[in-house]
């Protein structure tokens, strides 16, 4: 078999079982049958899709496949500096201060699908917006930025979370 | 269920339920109190996904079954991804419109 043909049918089996793992966890369903049909549902899906959801150049496991182990404290860390920075957004509604700024700021991660998490939960924390990630390189609308230094704010608004992610993809 | 993990499990719920109710309320006075659409991306990002995290932690605390729990679980995976991505559409179009964001007054800084 030809390696882009496998690696097709790799892509189209892992997508497939991601999405059955998901459709079990949503149904809920135990019979025989349900999952059968879950499973060619899955499949027909990931067959029409799986080009969408793991790239072609990416061809490396590690690269869209998250070691478990550092998604528990990604999602310990992540929920601990999301409440921090709400509290901190309810106070500057309730009239605290704030410094708004645009900063651009580089980032190690390789893999797209970190580079996408990264960007995402920058969003997702109250405080900071992704606006663009085009590479490595991303713009953040900074609502408490404390300085204009590129590393620094970098530094700041990631926060250890590159660290993690890095751990979590590559 | 030992009577202490129940006890423990509702006191949780209602701390994530009043944290719903807290950052609802915070996020629609940061709409009405910040002077530009920056800003206010900001109050109703507080809205959007801290409130309606802490409503779906506090719903998984309380779920009867381990059925309702996986959708539960389910809900709120799909829910880190689409509430980030709405949010960064209207901040792109605002970076992309040129749109100057609000600078607080000097005294207004911390």
């Amino acid at each position: 078999m030809r390696a882009r043909t496998l690696w097709n049918l790799i892509r189209w089996v892992l997508s497939g079982s991601v999405f059955f793992l998901v459709w079990l966890f949503f149904s809920s369903e135990t019979s025989l049958f349900a999952h059968l049909l879950g499973l060619a549902g899955a499949m027909l899906i990931s067959a029409l899709t799986y080009r969408v959801f793991l790239a072609d150049h990416e061809a490396g496991l590690r690269y869209f496949f998250p070691n478990p182990i550092w998604v528990v404290v990604l999602i310990v860390r992540l929920s601990w500096s999301f409440y921090l920075s709400s509290f901190r957004i309810v106070g500057t509604i309730l009239g605290g201060p704030c410094r708004p700024r645009i900063v651009h700021f580089r980032t190690r991660l390789k893999s797209d699908l970190a580079r996408f998490a990264l960007a995402n939960f920058i969003t997702w924390t109250p405080g900071t917006i992704t606006l663009d990630l085009d590479d490595d390189h991303l713009t953040v609308f900074w609502f408490y930025a404390d300085t204009a230094h590129r590393r620094l704010a970098g530094e700041k608004i990631k926060e250890g979370l590159e660290g993690i992610l890095g751990k979590v993809w590559v | 269920m030992n009577p202490i993990l129940f006890w423990a499990r509702e006191v949780l719920a209602l701390l994530f339920f009043l944290f719903f109710l807290v950052f609802g309320l915070s996020g629609l006075l940061g709409l009405f109190r910040f002077p530009d659409p920056w800003s206010r991306l900001q109050a109703s990002s507080v809205t959007s996904t801290t409130s309606v995290f802490s409503l779906l932690t506090a719903l998984l605390l309380i779920a009867p079954s381990w059925a309702m729990a996986s959708r539960i679980l389910i809900i709120m995976a799909f829910f880190m991804i689409s509430s980030p991505t709405g949010s960064h559409i209207i901040a792109r179009f605002l970076w992309f419109s040129g749109l100057p964001h609000w600078m607080p007054e000097e005294k207004d800084k911390g």
